[in-house]
């Protein structure tokens, strides 16, 4: 298989990458870049463990090659986190405790912080809709419903 | 595992020139939500490609055109942005509440009505919408330019009349009047993230108090989503308020049985299609009355 040249921006920074046509964002991400808190579950889009955000929208990074989205812009999660300091909803899955074995985590905070970009007061209905492709098998989604709410009600009442 | 070589193409005359030179080795690809996974699952389905064409990034296939009798949608849209359209919610809801039932959020910004129906999967949840809408496809290879009815490009499961020089490129739907009424139902094994078990889109208008133009399209109930033709005809400008559900329950499953043979799933499927259908007329009249 011939290499494809792609050219990407990840968490803000520039890169140049020769990569492979079956070559997976997901691969791209974990094996290239080590951005290991990409995690690989079902690998067939029902499990959203791998959800990153493309040019603004939530996107499962197994279900895209990488020599597709030539010139785009990727946010993972470890892209949230700016000067050391952890993205709000990073916080209110902490203090919610909506975390248990974390696997789920990286790919619902990407599906929580496309939501808020895009509509910074979603009711629960949305929260619903934005989160329905990532499995928790742990959790119950309850704390992880009430993080992003509690995001939600701080950022209108400031 | 799969080899093939990537092709992407700058825009369309550039698409359809290398289509015209080796089509027979090029397999099309655009959101790749279904095409991934059967690469992923190194699935017959495939069948033999040298290429692999990224048509995802072309410019000028994901637009919404409101024409003087037609709605134009380019074959690019994602299903997120057939949901978003404020034109599409207001001329044909039932396409935005087909494209709502599709896998979750991820697989709506990525997956792309073209490909939806292209993948010609019986379960496709905008084909019965489509078909219901008297939808037509229009197709361009390198010299020619071509439309048909979208029940005529869908010739068998998972497989079009799409030949190997083609790109569907839009979607042309017939505008209808602001009291057509529709419906959309879906049996699903949960909730979200579902393949449909049966679909149904139900488009008609009620004059008075009769069904007048009526359109029945079934998905995944037979070998490819069609229009229970019959059932149509039955239904035609027969009483909202004179339905014999016992009959109509009986010979949609009839109808069903007729298109597709007896199959393993018939002894579930047979009296749930005539059930589906009740339950959108009954949703339609409730909007009428």
């Amino acid at each position: 298989m011939q290499k494809v040249k792609v050219s990407l921006t990840v968490n803000r920074k520039k890169y140049n990458l020769e990569v492979d046509p079956d070559e997976r964002l997901l691969d791209s991400l974990r094996d290239r870049l080590h951005l290991t808190g990409v995690k690989e579950g079902c690998s067939i889009g029902e499990c959203g463990a791998c959800t990153v955000i493309i040019d603004g929208k939530a996107v499962n990074s197994c279900m895209v090659y990488t020599f597709q989205i030539d010139g785009s812009h990727v946010l993972t999660v470890e892209g949230l986190e700016i000067d050391g300091r952890l993205d709000p909803l990073q916080l209110s899955f902490i203090e919610h405790q909506a975390v248990q074995c974390g696997f789920c985590t990286p790919g619902m905070l990407m599906s929580a912080k496309a939501l808020l970009n895009k509509n910074p007061n979603p009711d629960k209905e949305a929260i619903k809709t934005a989160i329905e492709g990532n499995l928790c098998r742990c959790t119950g989604y309850q704390q992880i419903i009430e993080a992003i709410e509690a995001v939600v009600k701080k950022d209108g009442s400031e | 595992m799969i080899e093939f070589e990537a092709l992407k193409p700058q825009n369309l005359k550039e698409a359809l020139a290398v289509l015209k030179e080796r089509g027979i080795d090029i397999k099309l690809l655009a959101g790749g939500t279904d095409l991934l996974v059967e690469i992923n699952n190194n699935s017959d389905r495939l069948g033999n490609f040298k290429y692999l064409m990224d048509i995802s990034s072309i410019k000028g296939l994901d637009e919404i055109e409101n024409e003087k009798k037609h709605l134009i949608i380019g074959a690019l849209c994602t299903h997120t942005q057939i949901i978003e359209s404020k034109l599409i919610e207001g001329k044909f809801p039932i396409l935005v509440r087909g494209a709502k039932t599709i896998g979750s959020t991820q697989i709506r910004n990525r997956g792309t009505i073209g490909g939806n129906i292209n993948n010609g999967s019986p379960a496709a949840d905008l084909i019965t919408p489509l078909l219901a809408l008297k939808s037509s496809v229009i197709l361009k290879s390198k010299n020619k330019k071509r439309e048909l009815p979208l029940q005529d490009f869908i010739t068998g499961p998972y497989k079009t009349d799409r030949k190997e020089d083609e790109i569907l490129t839009k979607i042309k739907i017939p505008k209808i009047n602001s009291d057509y009424q529709s419906s959309f139902q879906k049996v699903k094994r949960r909730q979200a993230v579902a393949i449909s078990r049966i679909n149904l889109a139900v488009v008609t208008d009620i004059k008075e108090m009769r069904f007048n133009d009526i359109r029945i399209a079934f998905g995944s109930a037979t070998p490819t989503a069609i229009r229970f033709l019959k059932m149509e005809k039955k239904l035609k400008q027969t009483q909202i308020n004179e339905l014999n559900f016992d009959s109509i329950i009986e010979q949609t499953g009839q109808e069903m049985v007729e298109i597709a043979g007896e199959r393993w799933s018939t002894p579930y499927k047979k009296p749930v299609v005539g059930n589906l259908l009740i339950r959108a007329l009954q949703e339609i009249i409730r909007e009428v009355q």
